[in-house]
This record gives C-alpha cells, structure tokens and sequence, in this order.
C-alpha cells in the first residue's frame, strides 16, 4: 500500500506539467514580449516599453480593430442569443415536428465553418451569387416601394462582402447563421428543467398571456442558462476568424472595416513578422476574456446567493 | 379555441420553417454547385443537380488529349478533380490521424488527473483544482502566438507535433471526467483496491469502464473542435502540403480556384463536412450533448 501513496504524483503531474508549459507559459511570454519589438530570426530584441499598447490605443489601424471586432460582437452576440431563445421557445411549444427544426438549426454547428465560409462568398457574389439573383426576382413587384430595394433593381444589388458598408454586417450575418443553433439548444436544455406547477402557480397569481408566464416564470427561470449563453457567445465571437481570413486574406476587408482582433494577432505576428505588437493585441484579447468570465462568475455567484 | 390553436401552430410553423431555409440556404448552394457543370453555375441554371449534359474538360484538351475523347459528366468531373488535383485523401488522413491524437493524448493525460482530483487525497488537492478552474478561462486560440514561437524555437513547426500539441491538455476534460468521477461511489474503489488492483489499474480497468457516457460526449466535443479547425493548422502548417488537414486543404483550392474550378471546390467541401454531419445524424442525441457539455462549466 505504502507504494500508492505517491501514485497521485503520476497521475497528477503530466497534466501540470502540460498545463504549465502550455497553458500558462505561453501568458507569461506574451506578456513579455509585448513590452518588445521581438521578431522571429533575430537574435536580440529591445525593450520598447509601453510602445506597443500606445501604438494599439492611438493608432488608426487599431482603431478600426476595435471597431470592426466590437461591431461583429455586438451584432452577433444579441441576435444569436435572441434567435436561439426564439426558436428554442417556439420548438418547446410545437405538439409536432420539434425535433426536426432542431436537427436542422443544429448544422451549421456542425460543419465546418471554412468549407461554410467559402460557399457563403458564392452565394454572396454579386453575379453569379444566389442571392442577388434572388433578389432580382423581386423586381416589378410591391417590394419596389421599399427604397432600398428600388435602388438595387434600378442600379445593382449591393456587393455584400467587398461593399464597405455592408462587408462587416454580412461576416456577422454567416456568424449569427453558425451560432445560433448552440444557442438554441442550451435553452432547449434550460427550458426542460423549469417545473411545469409553476406555470400553473403563475396562472393561480393572474398570468393571463403567453407574455405575461414567459415575464414571470420562463425569462427569471432561465438566468442561469443566459448567463452562460452570453459569456460563451461573446467569447466565442471575439475569436471571429475563419471568415475573415477565407474572404480576406490580405489586409482585412474592404478599408478594413473586418478588421477583427484575431486576424489582427495573426496578420501582425505570423505574416509580418512583428511579434511585439502581436503580443500586446494578444494581452488585451486575454484581458477582455478575462473580465468577460469573471463578470459572469460574480452573475453565477450573485444568484446563488439569493436561491 | 381549437381553431385558435392550430392557426398559432400553423403560424409558427412558418416562422420556423423560414429559418430553416435561410439555415439550409449554404448547404443547398454546396450540394447542387458539386453537381454543376461550370458553364450552369455562371449562368445559375440546372436547377437541383444540374442537367449532367457533357461538357468539354479544358484541362484535359490543353494536355493534348482529342477534344471527343475529353467529354466529361459534371458530376464526376468534380468529385474526382477534387480528389486528383489536390491530395484529399492524405489531407482527410491527416484529419483523422491528428483529431484521432488529440483526443488519445487527452484522454491519457486528463484521466487519471481527474481520477486523483476525484478519489484520492493528498496535500495541494484544492490548489490543482483551483488552477484547473483557472485555466478553463484560457481559450487556446487565443495564446496561439507565443504557443507559435516556442515551437518555432524548437524548430516543430510544420509537424504533427505542432498541430497535436497545444491541444494534448484539455483542462475542460479534467474538469468534466472530475465532475463525473465524484458521483462513482467509493466502495467500488475500496472494493478493487481489497482485491489487490494498483492504482493505475484502477483508473483503466474501473474508473474507465464506467465513464464511457462521458468519455464518448467528450470524444465528440473534441473531434468536431478539431476536424473544424482552422486556425491553429493555419498558423503552424506553412506550405507543407503532406501535412495540411481538410481545412487547409479546402482553403488552399480557393486561392487558385477559376471559374472551371467551383465545381471541384464544392464537391471538396462537401466531401469535408459530410463525415460529421452524417454521424450527427445518426447520433444526434450523443452529439449534443456533447457540443453542449461545455454547458456545464
């Protein structure tokens, strides 16, 4: 027996180790590393301070970073929450054929999302593409009196993805389409677990609508789940990549307005060789994880407490 | 009333059945593009699966080839173009073997961790969890640029090493493979230890056995991050094409694609995301649960 005391040091240490060397190391460098203007192949690098995060909080390329990231996270984010809180309540409420919406929402989570990105740009094309043939369609009927529509029949539809102003709504619409199924399901989950007697209770107290059970039984049941469906949602859209790299692979869409922080990580760091800067944008990417999930544990906790 | 009932049913009916074309809009575009041929897909016609009329493979006449004998059926022009003109069967055998790793490794290295975190007791216990729980916050992607640079200083970059090894610790998996342990009562430990079993045996031989539900919800979980994955092989796999894996294969096509070439592109990524859709259905079940496990964090 005396040989298995010290048996948890093999179980435990490999993992330690990895987490370690993989996980926190690889922290510890970036941080490093972005108080320098560290390259690949050089030997020496120098101490440049505060240089790069002044560089990434003043310059204008930056500035489009955050603009274009926080525009992508801050359309994703609601509408794949709320389409997937939509959808889960609509499917919880269908006598039949629930599970066969659910299968199909589900799928694009499933596939991967490069092979998806490359079919959106065909159907995005502005020629050959099927939507704007689609969209041809509706010429000539009442959608004309819609000015928007009008214009494009007049002149020609938008050019969606190499359109400045329409580029970075339509890298979010495909990030919406893949996210929202996730979504739907985890509500799905959350919806199960709400006890049918409090409907009825609901009922006793004057709950008249659909409206008025959902205000006061399904939404305040269901915190828990949006709270971690937001955080992981926000997490997941900040690291927005392979879309952005499958339909601009040079220099992050039309004037950069998809210019997302991960994309930037890897245009300044792998492909330009400038690691320092590539480091810092990587410390604040951390730091606004990092404060995302500790929002969310004070959320989790706060509500503990009271139940 | 009853009235009332099925015309709100039918109602939302509608709503989802919209959604379900906007969702199903890609996959459509995918499947019936593999079909086309490349003069159908420029001029949008051929409806479902494309009309199959032979059309004249330039590629083949511009090897000097008699234009009778280059008349080819779209379909079969695509799906075997996508597998001549680029190594798709060694990028998919680079897809297995690599997501096939990971999850090995993983399993090898989180469960006996999460068994000593579960069952057994030992000084610093709490700290190792408390740095499990700390690390769960790391996303992977996210610190892929120092991971990058202590590989490229240790020269394993373009490797399988490199694409294996940032993902050989799956904090998630301690975490959960933990979560479960802690339900498995202890006298069935006690009672393999009275029967003489080492530790180690003990982990593979009991603890493994009555994990599998979790372990096959974690095996889907990490095959369908990594078979999708894109970015991490992008980073590490620079040009070496015996090492890409589907994605990077798939993504290599587009940069040089022409207007003859869609077809192929299509069938190509067709042939890339079939795998995991048809095993989701057949297992929808077990699938999410398995991507929805990190539900539980």
């Amino acid at each position: 027996m005396t040989g298995n005391r010290y048996a948890y040091l093999w179980f435990i240490g490999p993992a330690l180790v990895l987490m370690f060397v993989i996980l926190l190391l690889p922290i510890l460098i970036a941080a490093g590393m972005s108080f320098t203007n560290y390259s690949l192949g050089n030997s020496s690098a120098d101490f440049v301070g505060l240089e790069n995060y002044e560089k990434i909080f003043t310059r204008s390329t930056y500035a489009k970073m955050f603009g274009a990231t926080f525009r992508y996270v801050f359309v994703v984010v609601p509408m794949t929450v709320g389409l997937g809180l939509g959808a889960a309540l609509l499917i919880n409420s269908l006598t039949r054929f629930g599970d066969v919406y659910k299968t199909i929402y589900f799928l694009p989570v499933m596939a991967a999302l490069i092979a998806m990105a490359i079919v959106w740009e065909f159907a995005f094309h502005p020629t050959i593409g099927i939507i704007n043939a689609t969209l041809e369609y509706g010429c000539g009927t009442f959608l004309e009196s819609w000015s928007w529509y009008a214009k494009g029949c007049a002149r020609t539809f938008p050019l969606w993805l190499t359109d400045r102003d329409y580029a970075i709504w339509t890298v979010s619409f495909i990030g919406i389409w893949q996210g929202f199924g996730f979504n739907m399901v985890l509500y799905l989950a959350g919806l199960t677990g709400i006890p049918r007697d409090l409907y009825h209770a609901a009922e006793m107290d004057g709950a008249r609508s659909g409206w008025d059970s959902f205000r006061l039984v399904t939404w305040p049941m269901l915190g828990p789940t949006t709270v971690f469906v937001v955080t992981i949602s926000l997490i997941r859209s900040f690291q927005v990549f392979d879309t952005v790299e499958a339909f601009y692979p040079q220099g992050g869409g039309p004037s950069k307005s998809v210019y997302v922080m991960m994309f930037a990580i890897y245009e300044k760091a792998i492909q330009q060789n400038l690691m320092g800067i590539g480091a810092a944008i990587t410390m604040v990417f951390l730091g606004f994880v990092l404060i995302l999930t500790l929002i969310q544990r004070w959320l989790v906790e706060r509500r503990t407490h009271y139940a | 009333m009853r009235n009332r009932f099925s015309t709100g049913e039918t109602l939302k009916h509608v709503v989802l059945i919209l959604g379900a074309i906007v969702v199903l809009l890609p996959f459509y575009v995918m499947v019936t593009y593999s079909f086309k041929s490349p003069n159908e897909i420029m001029t949008n016609s051929g409806g479902l699966f494309g009309a199959q009329e032979l059309f004249l493979d330039d590629y083949c006449v511009a090897r000097g080839n008699l234009a009778a004998d280059c008349m080819v059926t779209p379909w079969i022009y695509n799906y075997t173009t996508a597998f001549s003109k680029a190594p798709l069967l060694r990028y998919l055998a680079n897809g297995v073997f690599v997501t096939a790793s990971i999850f090995l490794i993983q399993v090898i290295v989180a469960l006996p961790c999460a068994y000593a975190l579960a069952k057994l007791r030992f000084w610093g216990r709490d700290a190792v969890f408390g740095l499990v729980m700390f690390c769960l916050l790391i996303p992977v992607h996210a610190i892929a640029l120092p991971l990058y640079i202590m590989l490229a200083k240790l020269g394993l970059t373009n490797s399988y090493t490199a694409l294996v090894i940032p993902w050989t610790i799956s904090v998630f998996g301690i975490f959960l493979m933990r979560q479960f342990f802690m339900t498995v009562p202890d006298d069935l430990i006690d009672a393999a230890r009275m029967d003489g079993m080492s530790e180690y045996s003990i982990i593979w031989k009991v603890m493994l056995p009555t994990a599998i539900p979790a372990l096959m919800a974690f095996a889907i979980f990490s095959v369908v991050a990594h078979w999708n994955d894109y970015f991490w092989p992008r980073i590490v796999i620079t040009g070496n094409r015996d090492l890409f894996t589907p994605p990077l294969g798939l993504r290599e096509f587009k940069g040089d694609a022409d207007g003859d070439n869609f077809g192929p592109m299509m069938a190509t990524a067709v042939v890339i995301v079939t795998p995991l859709i048809v095993a989701f259905m057949l297992a929808q079940r077990r699938f999410i649960e398995g991507i929805t496990l990190s539900g539980m964090k």
